[in-house]
């Protein structure tokens, strides 16, 4: 059940970002291509998110310890 | 001097031979447009040959010179520039079918401190459209051919100007450099590829590729005429945003092999799948530099595991912004691969654009706590030498995708930071293939990375050999 899950917002997160391109005209041979693509994305950009995780940054001041979000 | 003797030349010598007039800017010109007509359809190196304003640029040199108006060690140089800047008056393409045509009004600032500087442009090389690929295989005008062996790759992007320079057209050229372009050509082609600090050289008026990661870079086969070709183009450029002012911009004056004490990081762990030829001339080339007087200190730096990653997604989400019209208006007329990696870009959204620079935040702190400790990290270029053309893009072995302890990650981590860093020849295969050594400095360390980098060519002889195409 989880993994349908997952399947489900793998799906969803792919369409959304396809979302995005609506208007271009992507051959068969492109989507098959963007979509591995996306894919492969969406798991690097989980991995960077745990990777830059509270590194104090322009985007992200660093706040002191204890503080509620 | 007979024409092979000429192309034979390295910039220094050839600078010097034409400012005391005993060869002229003229003979020089001729011998390189005459190699590069005999090479051209072997190499497809060039998108543009300029013959006959460069002929008469070189004339208008030799008759300054003539008249005492001599102004500097490029005058009367013939060099070769990356078809990503613009010129005025000439074909600029960018390597896509949606510049093909395109003549710009104004030059870029290369251009407009080499036309400055006297030097004669011979033409503009071959690359990946824009600047996207490692390959210089996704060029509208086709694919450039390594002068080693023409069934590889010259490596990308600027890889025009790497095959020119290793084929004896002119023994400068400048390209760009957003990911490993200037380096890993280098490399492969088995001559010298030096990208500044971040800042250093202006890039107005060459295309945008990754507005944080763009660089200007050079190719030579010595460190000598890089530090030479480096000078005249050196400058704060108020119309780049990224350009910086500098206190000492006169590197050749201040070339030093000595490099006694010098500490050179290397992060072995990141060496793990590196061909075992390249793996043997590496550390040779560290016997080398130790000779010299370098300590050498193992380093460990976890975090780069993830440069190759941020790099490639910072990369992607900027180039589908600066392409956001043309790929919407001329989808079908980018190459298809580049079409695709910028449509992927296209779905990278603002906040993940932020938690990636988060991410190389880190890996720069991480750097910059390193250069406190060493003055040169030192890895070679690439782990494999210059792959089959048949290959395809798989070739180049360039996994950005994972994080992981491998050398692609030792490669893209100067430009997405903007460090200053080389490649130079250190070996050859047992197929007499080139094997690319690499050393990287902290920010504005760029003397010091020369300095090492002559202080190995001194000692060594790898940089003064040729091509067999190169004897022509």
């Amino acid at each position: 059940m989880a993994s349908k899950e997952n399947g489900m917002k793998d799906t969803n997160n792919v369409a959304r970002r396809l979302a995005l391109l609506e208007g271009v005209n992507l051959s068969t041979a492109d989507l098959e291509s963007i979509v591995t693509e996306i894919k492969d994305l969406e798991r690097v950009m989980a991995e960077l998110e745990e990777f830059g995780q509270d590194t104090p940054w322009i985007s992200l001041q660093v706040q002191p310890a204890g503080k509620k979000a | 001097m007979a024409a092979a003797d000429i192309l034979e030349l390295y910039l220094t010598d050839l600078s010097r031979l034409i400012a005391a007039r005993e060869l002229s800017s003229s003979e020089a010109t001729r011998a390189a447009l005459t190699r590069l007509e005999l090479l051209e359809n072997k190499l497809n190196a060039f998108i543009t040959v300029l013959s006959e304003q460069a002929l008469a640029d070189a004339k208008k040199a030799d008759e300054e010179i003539a008249r005492g108006n001599y102004r500097g060690p490029l005058h009367g140089v013939p060099v070769t520039i990356k078809d990503m800047f613009e010129m005025a008056g000439v074909l600029t393409t960018g390597g896509s079918k949606i510049l093909a045509e395109w003549v710009p009004e104004t030059d870029s600032a290369l251009v407009e401190r080499l036309r400055a500087a006297g030097a004669v442009i011979l033409g503009k090389t071959n690359l990946d459209e824009f600047g996207h690929g490692g390959t210089s295989t996704l060029s509208h005008f086709g694919p450039v051919h390594n002068p080693w062996d023409i069934e590889r790759i010259a490596g990308g992007s600027s890889g025009g100007s790497a095959a020119a320079v290793a084929a004896g057209i002119g023994p400068l050229s400048y390209g760009t450099e957003t990911g490993s372009s200037v380096r890993r050509p280098a490399s492969y082609c088995g001559i010298v590829g030096f990208k500044p600090t971040f800042g250093i050289i202006s890039r107005y008026g060459s295309f945008r590729g990754a507005w944080s990661q763009d660089h200007v870079g050079l190719f030579a086969r010595s460190v000598k005429d890089i530090a030479l070709g480096l000078d005249p183009v050196t400058g704060y450029d108020a119309r780049d945003p990224a350009s910086v002012r500098q206190d000492h911009s006169a590197y050749t004056s201040r070339l030093d092999t000595n490099v006694k004490g010098l500490r050179v990081g290397v992060l072995r762990r990141f060496l793990e799948g590196v061909n075992p030829a390249v793996r043997q001339a590496f550390d040779a080339a560290l016997k080398v530099l130790a000779s010299a007087g370098c300590e050498i200190l193992d380093l460990d730096i976890p975090d780069i595991r993830y440069a190759a990653m941020t790099s490639m997604i910072t990369s992607s989400a900027e180039s589908a912004g600066n392409n956001r019209r043309w790929f919407r208006e001329h989808y079908q007329d980018f190459v298809p691969h580049v079409s695709r990696g910028l449509a992927v870009g296209m779905t990278i959204t603002a906040s993940e654009y932020l938690t990636v620079q988060r991410a190389r935040h880190r890996i720069r702190e991480a750097l910059r706590a390193t250069y406190e400790k060493v003055d040169i990290i030192a890895s070679p270029t690439t782990s494999r030498v210059a792959p089959l053309l048949s290959e395809g893009l798989k070739g180049n072995g360039d996994d950005t995708r994972h994080a992981s302890y491998n050398q692609s990650n030792l490669l893209r981590f100067p430009s997405m930071l903007g460090l200053p860093a080389c490649s130079l020849p250190c070996g050859m295969n047992p197929e007499g293939l080139p094997i690319g050594l690499q050393l990287v400095g902290g920010w504005f360390a760029d003397q010091t990375v020369l300095n090492t980098a002559l202080a190995y060519q001194s000692a060594t002889e790898w940089h003064t050999r040729r091509p067999a195409i190169a004897s022509v």
